[in-house]
């Protein structure tokens, strides 16, 4: 296996919220590894998304405590960063996309408008510059008429080009790490095919790592390598896909993989 | 209740139409020409992809939003031509469950305000009866009676559609119109939900128009399926037909795209590109854009509705009986071949 990008070690939070303290992640740790798809797995409200949150460093520290052994990126502990350093690191190595992308994308501007300014702050390219890399980035993620879509306003797309449009923003950072949450969940499947194989291409051409949030067994037998499995808080199972199906050793896997059988078109 | 008995609804040629927006806007057909029924206490899921136009054709039925030509039969009724007191009655008989239901239950009135509101307004039984009905109703979904005097922003989302789909039974409906009433909940949820609307099936008799982009749902609960793109039916059948011998192309590229949970089964095909925009629906063939078996009339000659059956080479009396009704509209099926 290549080397970790990403090393996780007992990262814990709670929340706090008049007097009230409720502990949201206990003793997290995980690897994310070189050009992998790693899936975090579990039903709505077992941490998953405060897990990313927690690495990206989103969780405003008036009302989250967070602890961890370490937090190393790259080989270097994030955890003994300066915060204002630390915020750098985490904006140019590693992208997030969100479940629902016009929350994350500015309506009074254009597609093209927002997806140059990545360019021009994040990669220092003048404007005529980010223009043609903006249009190469809409390219890749597989419009056929870039020039197009960079004149539409995020309402004037669909659900599923919206979602193009985030990880062509993602990926102009050039991340070495990607994370996903839940990106198809509010998509039709046809769509969700689309994106889920745009980001799989992504990941092998630029050997991308990517974190892939998901409540879908589906998507995590189809596209990912390994699977984390999130209760409660807790990763109480991780393994390869292959062994994840084949033999679950937890409970809740084995529960959670035969509700997905049950599902399933036969 | 017979099993060839009456249509409990009958569609025929519904054509939903929005005005056009600003002085050089078209009109937007939404629903173009759709007709299916409904018999008594089974249910009928509508699939398709976001924009096909699933809501207006439901919106449409229950006459929430005007339809530019067809009919909806209600019990054989008209529901155009009833006057007032009657479509009241019919109204009664028809009840609605939205996607997002802490967007349709008021945060202001409690839950048990919430379902009397619609025995109320329908003066359903004598008013001292009705806290009782609200009550049984809130049984039926499988939740606690203190529910009832709390308010609809308390609740989980699970709770929320549960609530939902008491107040829309608790008129004692024949049929509920159900628009895409679990996509906003967890897998877990959506399973408990799916089992409670098959017992409100099997208890009350209750049917339901199902209306979903979840095809794994839809599967477990139907009895009949229609798939919906650009406004049309183009296949429709009994689920099991329907989802073992997918005759569209586009009904097998929707088949096709769904992950499977399980790491030996083939990966899920895509299929490219986006539905055409309904201010410009193609000529020929409304599939005929992304459709993999395209042939060379498609683009030209729109395809009428024809029966899938008679193309399976089994003999003719299991044949009708495994694909009765089931129906296509597709060159690939037709004899223009
Ligand atoms: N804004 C918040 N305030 C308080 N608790 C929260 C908040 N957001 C999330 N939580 C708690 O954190 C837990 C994990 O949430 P989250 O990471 O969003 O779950 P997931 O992404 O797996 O659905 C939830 O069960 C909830 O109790
Ligand atoms: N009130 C409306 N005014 C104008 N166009 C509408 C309106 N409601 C829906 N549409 C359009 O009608 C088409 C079908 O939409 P809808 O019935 O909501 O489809 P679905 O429920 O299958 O997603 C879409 O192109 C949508 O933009
Ligand atoms: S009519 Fe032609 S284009 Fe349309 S679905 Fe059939 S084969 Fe495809
Ligand atoms: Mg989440
Ligand atoms: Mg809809």
């Amino acid at each position: 296996m290549n080397k970790p990008v990403l090393s996780v070690r007992q990262l814990s939070v709670t929340h706090r919220l008049s007097g009230r303290v409720v502990n949201v992640l206990d003793q997290v740790s995980f690897d994310l590894h070189q050009g992998e798809i790693l899936a975090l797995v579990g039903q709505s409200g077992s941490g998953k998304t405060k897990t990313a949150e927690s690495i990206l460093g989103l969780l405003p520290p008036d009302r989250w405590d967070i602890s961890a052994q370490a937090i190393e990126l790259n080989g270097s502990d994030l955890a003994a960063l300066p915060e204002s350093g630390l915020r750098k690191i985490r904006g140019r190595s590693i992208s997030m996309i969100f479940q629902e992308p016009l929350t994350a994308l500015d309506p009074v501007f254009t597609v093209g408008n927002q997806l140059c300014s990545v360019f021009t702050r994040h990669r220092g390219q003048r404007r005529r510059e980010a223009q043609t890399s903006a249009q190469a980035a809409l390219g890749r993620v597989g419009f056929p008429d870039p020039g197009h879509v960079m004149r539409r306003y995020p309402h004037q797309l669909s659900g599923g080009m919206r979602q193009r449009v985030m990880i062509a923003m993602a990926m102009a950072c050039r991340p070495s790490i990607l994370i996903a949450d839940e990106p198809t969940t509010a998509l039709d499947v046809t769509t969700q095919a689309q994106v889920l194989d745009q980001l799989v291409q992504l990941g092998q051409k630029d050997g991308v790592s990517l974190l892939l949030i998901t409540h879908d067994l589906g998507i995590v037998a189809q596209y990912c390598d390994r699977a984390l499995v999130m209760l409660d808080g807790k990763i109480v199972e991780q393994a390869s896909v292959e062994e994840l199906f084949a033999n679950p050793r937890h409970v809740y896997t084995k529960a959670l993989l035969n509700s997905a059988a049950g599902a399933k078109p036969k | 209740m017979t099993p060839h008995g009456q249509m409990l609804l009958e569609v025929r040629d519904l054509v939903v139409s929005y005005p056009a927006r600003g002085s050089a806007g078209k009109p937007l057909a939404a629903v173009r020409s759709v007709s299916l029924n409904i018999e008594n206490g089974s249910i009928f899921g509508l699939v398709g992809e976001s924009g096909s136009g699933k809501s207006s054709l439901a919106h449409a039925i229950i006459q929430l939003t005007p339809y530019r030509s067809g009919q909806v039969l209600f019990r054989g009724q008209d529901l155009a031509s009833l006057k007032k007191p009657q479509l009241g009655a019919a109204r009664r008989q028809m009840q609605f469950v939205f996607q997002d239901s802490l967007a349709a239950l008021s945060p202001r009135r409690s839950i048990e305000q919430t379902l009397l509101e619609p025995l109320n307004h329908f003066r359903v039984g004598a008013p001292a009866s009705r806290a009782k009905k609200a009550a049984a109703a809130l049984e039926t979904v499988e939740l606690d009676a203190d529910m009832l005097h709390r308010y609809p922003q308390e609740l989980s989302g699970g709770q929320r559609q549960r609530v939902a789909l008491a107040r829309a039974l608790v008129t004692e409906p024949e049929l509920i119109i159900a628009d895409e009433p679990l996509s906003s909940l967890d897998a877990p949820v959506q399973a408990r939900i799916v089992d409670l609307m098959l017992k409100l099936r099997a208890e009350l008799g209750i049917a339901f128009l199902f209306v979903s982009h979840d095809l794994s749902t839809v599967r477990r609960l139907a009895d009949k399926v229609g798939v919906m793109y650009l406004g049309k039916i183009v296949e429709s059948g009994k689920t099991e037909s329907l989802f073992q011998q997918p005759a569209h192309p586009y009904t097998k590229s929707l088949l096709a795209a769904v992950p499977v949970a399980d790491p030996a089964h083939p990966a899920p095909s895509v299929l490219t590109g986006e539905p055409p925009s309904p201010l410009t629906p193609p000529a020929g063939c409304v599939f005929h854009m992304r459709c993999p078996e395209k042939m060379e009339r498609c683009p030209s000659i729109e395809p009428i509705e024809v029966a899938v059956g008679k193309q399976y080479g089994a003999p003719e009396n299991e044949r009708e009986l495994k694909t009765a009704g089931h129906r296509v509209r597709c060159h690939l099926w037709d004899d223009t071949k």
